[in-house]
């Protein structure tokens, strides 16, 4: 008699505790970094905290893409990033109250000093590119992901990404060279 | 901390590996690294912090409140959406699983809309987009244009005088999908003048870039030539859709950069 296998199904949608587990298990392991880009970006908690939650509610939504993602948090963090620059692009005064707003929020912060202050220059520089150069600066000043990480979380090549970040560089000098 | 000096693992890896997703192998290799490694373990340390004070800050029931209060604006907005009568509507077919969603429907447009931006000829294409959260809007051709979660595009076009037309798109790895007609040979334009809106609205979804494609021309041309002329153009740009030169093909163009959502 041979041994059976177990029968393995995706189950669609799944009790509330299987979701509320779900849920927490983001909480646990993403919050702190979505709410910080949500931050950096949007420089209001209140907002922040609503895109925050408008991210997870996506996560949820899509939760079968989400879990075969090979980095959820790639995924939960290039979400975060689009919808809070389109947030900002539509909002009435878009860049111009960005900057006038006060800054609730400190910079979002990994690595002492010198990278918060690049992180402050490339916020403070963002509104002079266009919206894929935004994506592509973040996650590389910001997050700290190589050329090729970016590349591949926006799905362009090594060299355009390279291009859009020596172009933002030339606003910003040496501290935002492209290495 | 700098990501990018080779004997230090990426920030980026640094902080996948506090949210628990390298695999075991590398997972390892950046644990040890970082145990000797100031820079790193400070990485790591700030990650662990901005955590903690993410949960001192929000408990997980207010989170868990405000993630479904999230959920509820955006089925509000997906009705407001599908049931206006001001908004685009319609229900979905599926062209390319995963891929593209075209959706039946006759949006109302806004009046006045502003013309595309051609690439040669007097023949004008336009792409619209709408049915998202914010306005409608006219995507450019100089700039990348986002689209939002739910957002679908419309394409118009002026033939001056042209005499069919057909639309494509491309995504990133290349794949081609003929979007108007699907088979066969571009279309003979609408007569009159002004601006004619092809029938269906489309809805991108998956991620990544795409580029879509407007050809008017004096003579039909087989959605088989086009589809085989726009897999040569994204070769042509090594295989990099910023880089994709127009088609070899006789007519107008006029090309779009979409960022699907």
């Amino acid at each position: 008699m041979g041994t059976s296998q177990p029968v393995l199904r995706v189950i669609q949608g799944g009790p509330p505790e299987d979701r509320r587990a779900f849920l927490r298990e983001l909480y646990t392991k993403y919050g702190g970094s979505v709410l910080g880009r949500c931050r950096y970006l949007l420089k209001d908690a209140a907002k922040a905290e609503d895109a925050m939650h408008d991210v997870f509610a996506r996560a949820l939504t899509h939760s079968d893409g989400f879990r075969a993602e090979a980095s959820p948090l790639t995924w939960l963090m290039k979400i975060a990033t689009h919808h809070c620059l389109n947030q900002i692009r539509s909002e009435r005064a878009g860049w111009r109250s960005w900057f006038e707003r006060e800054e609730a929020a400190r910079p979002e912060g990994h690595g002492g000093q010198q990278s918060m202050e690049t992180r402050d220059l490339v916020r403070r520089l963002l509104s002079k590119v266009d919206v894929e150069t935004q994506q592509a600066v973040i996650h590389y000043h910001v997050d700290g992901m190589t050329l090729e990480e970016v590349a591949a979380a926006l799905g362009r090549s090594v060299p355009t990404v390279r291009k859009r970040l020596e172009t933002f560089a030339e606003l910003g000098g040496e501290e935002l060279r492209v290495r | 901390m700098s990501a990018h000096l080779s004997e230090h693992p990426s920030e980026w890896t640094l902080r996948r590996l506090h949210a628990g997703e390298l695999q075991a192998d590398e997972a390892t290799r950046a644990r040890t690294h970082a145990a000797s490694c100031e820079q790193c373990s400070a990485v790591l340390r700030s990650a662990e912090e901005a955590q903690r004070q993410f949960e001192a800050g929000l408990p997980f029931e207010r989170f868990e409140q405000g993630v479904k209060q999230a959920e509820e604006r955006a089925q509000r907005q997906e009705r407001t959406r599908t049931g206006g009568s001001q908004r685009w509507m319609g229900p979905l077919v599926a062209l390319a699983a995963t891929v593209l969603v075209v959706v039946v429907a006759r949006p109302l447009l806004e009046t006045n809309p502003l013309p595309g931006v051609r690439a040669k000829g007097g023949a004008v294409a336009e792409l619209r987009i709408g049915g998202g959260e914010g306005s409608q809007r006219m995507a450019r051709t100089d700039v990348l244009e986002p689209l939002a979660p739910g957002e679908r595009v419309r394409l118009g076009y002026t033939p001056d005088a042209r005499s069919y037309v057909l639309a494509l798109s491309v995504d990133a790895a290349g794949e081609v999908t003929p979007l108007y007609p699907e088979a066969g040979q571009s279309l003979p334009v609408e007569p009159g003048t002004g601006t004619h809106w092809l029938p269906d609205s489309i809805e991108f979804i998956g991620s990544g870039a795409e580029r879509v494609v407007v050809l008017l021309s004096d003579a039909p041309v087989t959605v088989e030539d086009a589809t085989a002329a726009a897999r040569q153009a994204f070769e042509e740009g090594r295989r990099d859709l910023a880089q994709m030169p127009l088609l070899n093909m006789d007519g107008d163009q006029t090309h779009w950069m979409l960022l699907k959502p």
